[in-house]
C-alpha cells in the first residue's frame, strides 16, 4: 500500500494531491454554499487561453504565470458581470467562458504537437509534477488558506445572508471578488496536476458529497479535504497497480475524480436519510 | 439622544424614488411601527436607515451620522422567509454572525463573543437549538434566530422588516416580550408591518406610509379609520 509512494514521481503527485485536498476542501464549501459551480467551471475554462499562452511564451514554466495572469482577470470580470444580482448572471458567465475557451483552443491549434499539447492542458500530467512545482502549488496554498482564514467569516455571513452582511457594513462586492480570486488561485494551483477540467470536480464533487452527511462549514471543510486525500492515495494507487500489474494505462487524475464521483454517489443514499 | 431624524427624505433605488416627503424622529427606547400596504415603500424605508437604499433627497441622520456611518449602531432583522432554508449553518451560528463586526477581520471568536451569541438565543427562548440547522426550525424560531443575530451585536436601534411574517403566536409572544424589554432598556425600535392590530399593540408612534409618507404621530390619530382609508385607497 505504501511501496507505490516510495518511488519518486509517485511520491511527488500524492503530496501535490495532499496540497490540493487542504485548500479544495475548504474552497469548496464556499463554491457549494455560494452556489457558484457554474462561475467555478467558467473559470476553470477562462484560465485554459492564458495556460496556452504562457506555454507558447515560456514552455512548461510559462503555465503557471499565464494561468494566474487569466485566473485573476476572469476573477475581476464575472464579479464585475454578476455584480448586484443574486442570481449569477448565466448568459454572460457562458458568453465568458466559451469565448475564452475558444481562443485557448485557436491558440494552442497552432502547435504542431497539437492534440498532446491540448491533452495535456484540459487533463493535466500529475505524475509529472516536479519538484519546483510542489513548491508553488505549496507558496499558493499558504496565501489561499491565508486568505481564506481572514476572510471565512465574512465570506460565510455574506453567502447565508447577504442583505444582512451588507446591512452589517460588509462591502459584498470586495467579498465577492475575493471569493472568485480564491478560486482562481485554486484553478492555477491545480492545473497542471490535474488540467483545467478536472479541477472542478475537485472544488465541487468533494463538498457537495460532504453535504450529505453534515450540515456544519467547518465539518463539511474537513470532510471534504478527507475525501480529496482519500481519493487521491486510492486514486494513484489503483492507476499504478492497473498499469503495472495488468498494463492498462489508466490516467491517475481521472481515477481520483471517479473515485470522488463514486464516494459521492456512495453518500447519496446517506443523505436521502436525513 | 435622538436614533433617527430624517427631514423631508426621499429613498429609493437606483436614483427612483420609492417613498418621498418622510419626516421622523426616533428618540431612544421608542418603538416606532411602519404601517402600509405591499409595495409601499416599508422596506426600503427600513433599508436606506443602514445605507442599504439610497437617500435621494432630504436629510437622514442615524445617530447624529450619515446612515452608512450609524449603521454600525443598528441591528437590521430581515424577513426569516427570504433566507435558503438548506443552507448549511445552526442557529448558533447565525447568531454568532451577528458578532462578526465586533471580531474584526483578524481576531479569533473568543468564549466572550460565544457567549454574547449564546445570551442572545437564550433571550429569545431558543438556548436549547443552538445546535439545530437553521432550515428545520419553524418560521417564528428562525425569525427569534434571526433578532437573537441583531441582539448579539448590541445595537442602539433595532430595524425589523416584517417580523411577524409567517410566524406562530408562541414566537410572536417571544418576540414582542423581547422587544418590549429592549426598549425598556433604551434601545431605539422601528419595525415595518402591515398588521395594524399588532401595530397598535406594540407602537408608542406610527408612521403610515404609501409611496409617500401620509401620517406620523401616535397610532391612536395616525392608524384611524379616516387616515387609513385616505392612504389605502388607489
Amino acid at each position: 500500500m505504501i511501496e507505490p509512494f516510495t518511488v519518486p514521481f509517485m511520491g511527488r503527485a500524492l503530496a501535490e494531491i495532499a496540497l490540493l485536498a487542504l485548500i479544495c476542501g475548504p474552497v469548496g464549501v464556499f463554491v457549494l454554499v455560494r452556489r457558484l459551480s457554474f462561475v467555478s467551471d467558467a473559470l476553470t475554462h477562462t484560465v485554459f487561453p492564458g495556460v496556452v499562452v504562457g506555454f507558447l511564451a515560456g514552455g512548461a514554466d510559462g503555465i503557471f504565470l499565464g494561468a494566474l495572469v487569466a485566473g485573476l482577470l476572469t476573477a475581476v470580470v464575472l464579479t464585475v458581470l454578476t455584480r448586484g444580482g443574486a442570481v449569477t448572471d448565466d448568459a454572460s458567465t457562458a458568453v465568458l467562458l466559451t469565448a475564452m475557451f475558444s481562443l485557448g483552443v485557436v491558440l494552442v491549434s497552432r502547435r504542431s504537437s497539437y492534440t498532446s499539447d491540448l491533452t495535456t492542458f484540459l487533463f493535466g500530467r500529475l505524475l509529472t509534477v516536479t519538484t519546483q512545482q510542489i513548491a508553488e502549488t505549496a507558496a499558493l496554498a499558504a496565501v489561499i488558506l491565508g486568505l481564506l482564514a481572514v476572510g471565512a467569516r465574512a465570506l460565510l455571513f455574506r453567502a447565508f445572508d447577504p442583505v444582512a452582511a451588507a446591512a452589517a457594513g460588509y462591502r459584498t462586492f470586495w467579498l465577492d471578488l475575493w471569493l472568485n480570486v480564491l478560486v482562481a488561485l485554486v484553478v492555477v494551483a491545480a492545473v497542471r496536476a490535474v488540467g483545467t477540467i478536472l479541477v472542478v470536480a475537485l472544488l465541487i464533487v468533494p463538498a457537495a458529497a460532504a453535504r450529505l452527511v453534515t450540515d456544519r462549514p467547518a465539518v463539511l471543510a474537513l470532510l471534504g479535504t478527507g475525501l480529496i486525500l482519500a481519493a487521491g492515495y486510492a486514486g494513484l494507487l489503483i492507476s499504478w497497480h492497473a498499469s503495472i500489474g495488468y498494463g492498462i494505462a489508466l490516467t491517475s487524475a481521472s481515477t481520483v475524480v471517479l473515485l470522488l464521483v463514486a464516494a459521492y454517489l456512495v453518500l447519496l443514499p446517506a443523505g436521502r436519510l436525513r | 439622544m435622538t436614533a433617527l431624524r430624517y427631514t423631508g427624505v426621499s429613498v429609493g433605488y437606483q436614483g427612483s424614488p420609492v417613498l418621498t416627503g418622510v419626516n421622523l424622529a426616533l428618540r431612544a427606547g421608542r418603538r416606532l411601527a411602519l404601517v402600509g400596504p405591499n409595495g409601499a415603500g416599508k422596506s426600503t424605508l427600513i433599508r436606506s436607515v443602514v445605507g442599504l437604499a439610497e437617500v435621494l433627497g432630504g436629510t437622514a441622520q442615524v445617530f447624529g451620522r450619515s446612515p452608512e456611518r450609524g449603521r454600525e449602531l443598528c441591528g437590521y432583522v430581515p424577513q426569516a422567509g427570504d433566507l435558503d432554508a438548506d443552507f448549511p449553518v445552526t442557529a448558533g451560528q447565525v447568531v454568532l454572525m451577528g458578532r462578526y463586526r465586533r471580531i474584526g477581520w483578524f481576531r479569533p471568536t473568543r468564549a466572550a463573543d460565544r457567549r454574547a451569541a449564546r445570551d442572545a438565543l437564550d433571550r429569545v427562548g431558543l438556548a436549547d437549538h443552538a445546535g439545530r440547522r437553521y432550515g428545520v426550525l419553524s418560521g417564528g424560531q428562525r425569525q427569534r434566530v434571526l433578532l437573537a443575530r441583531a441582539l448579539a451585536a448590541e445595537p442602539r436601534m433595532l430595524l425589523l422588516d416584517e417580523p411577524f411574517n409567517g410566524v406562530d403566536a408562541v414566537s410572536q409572544e417571544a418576540i414582542l416580550a423581547v422587544l418590549r424589554d429592549l426598549t425598556a432598556a433604551g434601545t431605539a425600535l422601528m419595525l415595518s408591518t402591515h398588521d395594524l392590530r399588532l401595530a397598535r399593540e406594540v407602537a408608542d408612534e406610527a408612521c403610515l406610509v404609501n409611496g409617500r409618507q401620509w401620517a406620523a404621530g401616535p397610532p391612536s390619530e395616525v392608524l384611524s379609520d379616516a387616515t387609513l382609508r385616505e392612504a389605502y385607497a388607489p
